[in-house]
């Protein structure tokens, strides 16, 4: 990666500064009395360390220097030389000064220096007072600290600890009832409790319930009627082939396995900073379910994609599944950082592939399965030699060629100026680098300022992880030039920029992970022994299998340890992995597993409803080479999925299956979140169903739901509400709540209003009596006809209900929420509080109402801002605007251009209409100037235009723009010729983030900082550039920050903004459509009948 | 207390069936369902039954459940005090500070102690409070909260909580859920899960920020975690009549419109639910939309301030305008716990405004100024109404700060020792509990860690920590993380 112009490197050369040591001052002594908190803070913490860590040498069998640590007694009698410890004087505990390697002739252990965390725990201890429990007779405290857990043959002969069988159907008597094996196993199992199954469902009921199984989408009336009045015996499986064979499949397969391995696309803490390049693997995930890759190859590029194919980008990006974590910014505890890091990798794996539960195990053995702690260590070996890479590329050899040649060309011809740059910038990177490398502990600062060479491959991914921070540091631009050499940093960085043109187009990146190396670090298990690291290991209960040892061959830089891993889990008769795997099949389409605990096979899971089934099932997956697709349409194609489910409940079921885990029928659901929402844009006709991927979009944007932002701290409330995953941890299966705040959000909230009154207008433009409208609407809906009650009550509704005249009714006005506050968040980067307006929501806006003083003719707009998204047509994301949008009303607006621009998308626009009426003449006229600056999404800009009206000259209007994440971005200037001259005068209100009118083009994302001046503003006046204009120029700078105020003007012309006030929900579609059409599709959203699937 | 007037117009829905009743029904899918089948139906049942995790009406799972054992309180309010506020500087004075100020802490103080921004080795920042003990107990308070002198018998002061978040994002986190890492439920989800709500008719758990700042790690401070979302808190916004989203018809829909629309889907929904039988999810859908509605009708007037006279207004601090936000926030937080709102947390300085890292003089005398009256003022209210003895209060943020100066002027972030305070709900007031070490770094007596304050707050609340499991991935989880431990004498002088 040589997209910057210097490399990133380590920092030489801190300052170390050692503190002094200061008098201790006299404390009391401490009580004899030891309360129950220090007990135990011995007994977990303190006891453990001293028997392994000192008992060795000063315990039952050596007592060097005379001194024992076994004992309240032997501690208070101390060594030759008398006791070790001043209880309550750390400082003056010789075991103190012994532990913490101060004092180069007194260290102890000798060999093997305890840990910060341990010395820690033994300097509280003295500061305690070294309380010994609450036990007198201390002479067994060198017992046993833990009991260890023995692996037994009984532990080994627990079900899902067994290679699954080959089995034969059983023949059942069953009146030709079954369809094909799966049958056979679920008959014999009902019929043995007395029960029967139900009769098939409709084919209305098995359309829909397919088109939401396999596509997440209700059935389209086509769809119907091509299943429907396809009369051939195979109509059923031409549908499911059908519906396997389409792309929505894997949009919607990917859902639950992207809840598996916790996808999100945010950091997840204090910064949750915005990870725009990992959508790269939710597209991996929909592309390999479309191609029914094999699931051993799925889950061999997951574990080790980087070590199998390392230059195919399509298999590479398959370890981001490492990177779905959470990410702390500003960890100084790395070490602790890094194994909590590693914990998650191991525990996610163990729930996602191995489907055990291994979590208990990281602190003890676990208590009720046979899994040990150093089951879990070793487990997690496999993943600790990992180290992180921020900026993988996925690209192809030959793109990545493509792209070496232009660089190289780039940099040979820009060598001068950047080795300048890097001279002028390095002295003020180290200054920023080092003031963020002080913060770290001693300890951190060592390691990262050791060379590289000399670090072993712990201390390499410890620097590696510290580093980041430093290099966000500098990302965030801290390390801003300036002093003497400021204007030839400045002059540099526009040089360099004028090669902007021949430098390649950066390559796709996502967050990878590889290995630090051939040589594995040290694996232990916390606060255990280390005088001999853990190998990578399997768990002891399986390792029985073929496989007994991790044969990890390294390959050119990595262990291969995760290769190994790979392997051992995808042996055809792993107990586990296809069990697990086809029973998150199962639960996929009955909305609960074979094994009702889809993530946990082990003792305290639930035990299979049909233990035989599942193995068929294991077995045969593997036998059709691993394909889902096939299991699938086994499963699809059984008589056991096409009952109906609307059965009345037998009398047998009710004392011996009520929970129906037999399926005496089919159990009807609760849409899951995503398909709710994407139904509703299906049926309204609004869901954009481009299969095309890429970077995700606000859920304003009617892309299907697995294309929405994943931002951990701040959910979409509709997906939130119907029980998406917190996406913190792996989820093996859905929450179905019901909730009053569902009913609000569904029956008040604006999303599914929105979707009513586009549904209602599909409806209304076909133009048809009432009944037929309420038939089109239900099919719609619901994939059927309506009962002739539900005819008649709809029909009604649609003519003849009272509230519907004259309405809306505007008799009994209720106040909405309008909260007096906008909506802020932190601009990323720089930290401060930005106006959030999402999807150009006129209530989001800002505005200033009276814009006396505002410029006529010359004027400056700056703002700092990040886009979220553009729109799909032509409309403009504006900033900033004095306009209504009319080509023949004067008025400005400044903004970003959208997909069918014809001035390209992502663009910066200055947007001028000028009246060649008003006084000081000039050419009238409308007229778009484009800076040819391309916006990219979710990224912070300092963004500026300055117009000197009357100069049509390329002088006449600047834009300025720089890019804030990238610290080595110069900030860009372009020239561009006008030619209107006339005033723009106007009395329209200064909008922030939107414009005066309809329709209501607007922002989708952040804006900050405004600062409007009535003149054409210098280089070094603006705001970028900590300059200022001169005060009868400054006609508002508002900040948004809460001191002195959101609204207020700090430029002190007291031009402070009001918020944007609609009255009501802004709507463009409603006028014109039948308000009882809408009401009547809104209730239709709500219903029942649409929210769940028979 | 309870309102259960239904709105004129809005259709009546007969009550759902009993509970024996729909488990036999029941066609699975409800998670709490799932779980008690599998108590009573594992090989390890009998173990596992011991665990006693509450089974929730899964027809009303927030109805109000009977806890483990007496409580000494039924409700909590947590003021919540986001960013850390100085505990050398409020309740726990440390003249060392004040003798070795500008040298560094000396060694045997520090050990290898981690600071969020390495000022462990900073020279020590004096604290420039005047300090006096007050009430008849004479708990020590400083110059910053003098309206604290006047509850200083009513609270029990803890100056020793530990905890493990090193950062605010951790922090905040683990004081909320337990656990610096985020994906477990929050305290208020624990016990809406526990106990239910007396009150269905507001959400059972609500939230108020002082700001519309976004608290450090959003929502999910008060969200369910791997629980239901049903337990999890409603943030509601007490500045507006319609203080929960979109809890008001909107204004171009209209009542008339609305009505008829209500009325229109239940009738819907009745004749799907008729071709549905034994699929008793429809019945609690149906009754999710009634319950909206009351809700509706009972919300808005929780946070309609217009019936407190101006005596109360006063005792809040809400006619002065440092104090009117946290004033209206305590006085809500008051009417919440009067109509049955199980836990209410109240943030002050929502977006790590406690955080002093300079400035601390200026920072914390003006969010001082902010929380000492309304929060005073809210206990002193509480005990005069009698609401004291069964709403316990808990005041504390995520950690507290160093002795150890930052930036010259302010201090760094604290979890190895810090101060919080309990009142009413059973708790002793007028005490102080545990220590720090000299320079307040350390707590070194009767140290309680996150875990413990959780398993105590439980335990005033009549849940046994041991014992509120939920299950989640094959083990039975606790809210103290199988950790904790009850600190028995807060109920005792």
């Amino acid at each position: 990666m040589a997209m910057r112009h210097f490399s990133r490197r380590k920092w030489p050369g801190l300052v170390i500064v050692w503190i002094g040591f200061a008098a201790l001052p006299a404390r009391p002594a401490p009580t004899t009395d030891v309360p129950a908190e220090h007990a135990r803070f011995f007994e977990t913490k303190v006891r453990p360390l001293l028997a392994e860590n000192c008992q060795s040498c000063h315990g039952e069998k050596k007592q060097k220097g005379g001194l024992r640590l076994d004992s309240p007694e032997a501690l208070a009698k101390g060594g030759k030389d008398g006791p070790v410890i001043v209880p309550g004087r750390p400082a003056e505990s010789k075991l103190i000064t012994a532990v913490s390697y101060h004092d180069k002739d007194l260290q102890m252990p000798p060999d093997d220096q305890l840990s910060a965390a341990q010395v820690d725990i033994l300097t509280q201890w003295v500061s305690m007072g070294a309380p010994w429990g609450t036990t007198a007779g201390a002479q067994t405290s060198s017992a046993k600290v833990s009991r260890k857990r023995v692996i037994t043959d009984e532990d080994r002969r627990f079900w899902s600890f067994q290679a699954p069988r080959d089995v034969t159907p059983p023949d059942v008597a069953d009146g030709g009832w079954s369809r094909n094996a799966i049958d056979h196993f679920v008959y014999a199992k009902l019929a043995s409790e007395g029960l029967s199954p139900a009769p098939r469902a409709d084919k209305e009921t098995l359309v829909r319930r397919a088109c939401f199984d396999l596509h997440g989408l209700p059935p389209t009336p086509e769809e119907i009627d091509q299943f429907v009045k396809d009369p051939a015996p195979d109509a059923w499986e031409k549908l499911v082939d059908r519906l396997l064979a389409s792309p929505r499949y894997g949009e919607r397969m990917a859902r639950p396995w992207l809840d598996l391995v916790r996808y999100a696309e945010s950091d997840g803490y204090k910064a949750d900073a915005y990870r725009p390049n990992v959508w790269p693997y939710r597209d991996y995930v929909i592309k390999s379910f479309n191609d029914d890759k094999p699931y051993d190859r799925f889950l061999q590029e997951q574990l080790a994609g980087d070590e199998i194919a390392p230059d195919d980008p399509n298999v590479l990006i398959g370890v981001e599944f490492f990177r779905n974590g959470i990410y702390e910014y500003n960890q100084r505890d790395v070490k602790k950082h890094w194994q909590n890091i590693l914990d998650e990798m191991t525990d996610v794996t163990a729930d996602a592939f191995l489907g055990l539960s291994m979590g208990c195990a990281k602190c003890h053995d676990h208590k009720f399965d046979p899994i040990l702690q150093s089951d879990y260590y070793r487990l997690e070996a496999f993943f600790a030699p990992m180290l992180p890479v921020q900026d993988g590329v996925v690209a192809t050899t030959e793109a990545k060629a493509t792209y070496d040649e232009a660089l190289k060309t780039w940099q040979a011809k820009t060598a001068d100026i950047r080795a300048e740059l890097e001279r002028i910038e390095r002295p003020f990177i180290e200054k920023t680098a080092n003031a963020a490398l002080i913060k770290f502990p001693q300890e951190i600062q060592d390691i990262v300022n050791k060379p590289k060479a000399q670090r072993t491959p712990y201390e390499e991914q410890i620097a590696t992880l510290a580093t980041r921070q430093l290099y966000d540091k500098m990302e965030a631009g801290e390390a801003k030039v300036t002093g003497p050499e400021k204007e030839r940093h400045l002059e540099l960085v526009r040089k360099l920029a004028e090669f902007d043109g021949i430098k390649p187009k950066p390559l796709q990146t996502s967050l990878l992970v590889t290995d630090v190396g051939r040589t594995p670090p040290p694996t232990y298990v916390p606060g255990g022994p280390h005088d001999k690291p853990l190998d990578a290991g399997y768990p002891v209960v399986l390792d029985r299998l073929p496989l007994d040892k991790p044969a990890a061959e390294p390959t050119a830089g990595t262990t291969g340890r995760r290769t190994a891993l790979a392997k051992w889990l995808t042996q055809p008769d792993h107990p586990l992995t296809t069990r697990v795997a086809v029973n998150r099949v199962w639960q996929f389409h009955f909305g609960r597993g074979l094994v009702g605990t889809a993530s946990d096979f082990g003792r305290l899971g639930d035990r299979p409803s049909h233990p035989e089934l599942l193995d068929y099932l294991a077995r045969s997956f593997v036998r059709n080479g691993w394909s889902f697709k096939q299991l699938h349409r086994l499963i699809m194609t059984s008589a056991t999925y096409q009952q109906a489910s609307n059965r009345v409940m037998p009398a047998e079921a009710k004392s011996r299956d009520p929970e129906n885990r037999l399926l005496w029928k089919y159990p009807a659901r609760r849409l899951d979140a995503e398909q709710i929402r994407d139904a509703m844009l299906l049926v309204s006709g609004e869901l954009k169903l481009d299969g095309a991927g890429g970077p995700s979009v606000d859920p304003a944007n009617p892309r299907r739901s697995v294309y929405t932002r994943v931002v951990r701290n701040n959910r979409d409330p509709l997906l939130e509400v119907f029980d998406v995953p917190d996406t913190f941890g792996s989820a093996a299966d859905r929450n179905h709540t019901t909730t009053a705040t569902q009913a609000l959000l569904m029956i008040n909230g604006d999303a599914p209003l929105k979707h009513a009154e586009m549904f209602a207008k599909r409806l209304g433009a076909l133009n048809l009596p009432p009944a037929q409208t309420v038939a089109t609407a239900w099919r719609l809906a619901y994939g059927r006809a309506p009962s002739q009650k539900d005819l008649k009550l709809a029909t009604q509704f649609l003519t003849g209900s009272p509230a519907h005249q004259g309405s809306p009714n505007a008799a009994t006005p209720v106040a909405r929420s309008i909260d007096e506050k906008p909506l802020v968040k932190a601009m990323p980067q720089l930290g401060s509080q930005a106006i959030y307006i999402r999807n150009a929501r006129p209530d989001d806006m800002l505005r200033l109402p009276a814009p006396i003083g505002m410029p006529t003719e010359d004027l400056t707009v700056e703002a700092y801002v990040l886009l979220d998204s553009i729109y799909d047509d032509a409309s403009v994301r504006v900033i900033a605007s004095q306009w209504d949008g009319k080509n023949d009303h004067a008025g400005w607006s400044l903004g970003v251009t959208s997909a069918k621009s014809k001035y390209e998308p992502q663009n910066l626009i200055l947007q001028l209409a000028c009246d060649a009426g008003q006084a000081g003449g000039g050419k009238g006229g409308y007229e778009v100037i484009p800076s040819d600056f391309r916006i990219e999404l979710h990224k912070t800009y300092y963004v500026a235009v300055s117009m000197k009206l009357r100069d049509t000259t390329a002088a006449g209007i600047t834009f300025y723009l720089k890019d804030i994440g990238d610290m080595d971005a110069p900030l860009k200037t372009a020239s561009v010729t006008h030619t209107l001259t006339a005033p723009h005068n106007n009395d329209r209100p200064l909008i922030i983030g939107g414009r005066d009118g309809k329709p209501a083009h607007g922002w989708d994302g952040l804006i900050d900082e405004v600062r409007v001046s009535r003149k054409a503003l210098a280089r070094g006046d603006l705001l970028y550039t900590d300059g200022r204009p001169p005060e009868s120029a400054l006609c508002g700078h508002w900040v948004f920050e809460d001191q002195p105020g959101i609204f207020k003007d700090t430029a002190g012309v007291q031009r402070d903004l009001v918020k944007q006030i609609t009255g009501g929900r802004s709507s463009s579609v409603s006028a014109g459509i039948d308000p009882a059409l809408v009401d009547l599709c809104h209730v239709l959203l709500n219903s029942n009948g649409f929210l769940y699937v028979d | 207390m309870k309102n259960n007037t239904a709105i004129p117009g809005l259709p009546h829905h007969q009550s759902p069936r009993s509970r024996r009743e729909f488990l036999a029904r029941a066609g699975g899918g409800f998670g709490a369902v799932a779980a008690t089948y599998l108590l009573n139906h594992s090989a390890l049942g009998d173990t596992l039954s011991k665990l006693q995790a509450p089974v929730a009406d899964p027809l009303n799972p927030l109805a109000a459940r009977q806890p483990h054992y007496a409580p000494t309180a039924r409700n909590v309010i947590f003021v919540f005090l986001e960013g850390g506020p100085s505990h050398l500087d409020l309740f726990d004075p440390k003249p060392l500070i004040n003798q070795l100020a500008g040298k560094p802490a000396p060694d045997s103080f520090v050990g290898n102690l981690i600071t969020a921004m390495g000022e462990s080795h900073s020279p020590l920042l004096a604290c420039k409070r005047q300090w006096a003990r007050y009430g008849q107990s004479g708990l020590w308070m400083s110059d910053w909260i003098p309206h604290h002198r006047e509850i200083a018998d009513d609270i029990a002061v803890i100056r020793s909580c530990v905890s493990d978040g090193l950062n605010h994002s951790g922090g905040v986190c683990q004081m909320n859920t337990g656990s610096i890492l985020a994906g477990r439920p929050s305290l208020g989800a624990w016990v809406t899960y526990g106990l239910g709500t007396e009150n269905q008719n507001m959400p059972a758990f609500c939230v108020l920020t002082d700001s519309n700042t976004q608290v450090i790690n959003g929502p999910r401070n008060w969200g369910a975690g791997f629980m239901p979302a049903i337990y999890q808190g409603t943030k509601l916004n007490g500045e507006s009549p319609s203080p929960i989203s979109n809890l008001m018809t909107p204004a171009s829909v209209g009542d008339a419109r609305q009505h008829a629309k209500l009325s229109l889907l239940q009738s819907l929904n009745e004749e799907h639910e008729r071709s549905h039988p034994d699929l008793s999810e429809l019945d609690a859908r149906i009754r999710s939309y009634e319950l909206a509605f009351h809700m509706q009708a009972q919300a808005p007037e929780a946070v309609d301030l217009t019936s407190e006279s101006a005596a109360t207004r006063a005792l809040y601090g809400m006619d002065e305008k440092p104090t009117a936000t946290m004033g209206r926030m305590c006085l809500l937080a008051r009417r919440m716990v009067e109509r049955g709102v199980r836990f209410v947390q109240l943030y002050s300085g929502a977006g790590s405004k406690w955080d002093a890292h300079s400035h601390i003089e200026k920072n914390h005398t003006e969010l001082c100024a902010q929380m000492d009256k309304p929060v005073v003022g809210l206990i002193k209210d509480l005990k005069s109404r009698g609401l004291l003895d069964d709403t316990l209060v808990i005041w504390g943020g995520e950690f507290g700060r160093t002795p150890m100066s930052e930036k010259g002027d302010g201090r760094d972030h604290n979890p190895t020792g810090f101060t919080m305070y309990m009142a009413g709900g059973g708790v002793k007031g007028g005490k102080t509990i545990g220590a720090t070490d000299e320079l307040g770094l350390r707590a070194v007596e009767d140290r309680l860690h996150v875990h413990d304050l959780h398993a105590t707050v439980l335990h005033l609340l009549g849940l046994d920590h041991t014992r509120l499991t939920y299950f989640h991935k094959g083990r039975p989880e606790r809210a103290t993380m199988n950790e904790g431990e009850i600190y028995r004498r807060i109920t005792t002088a």
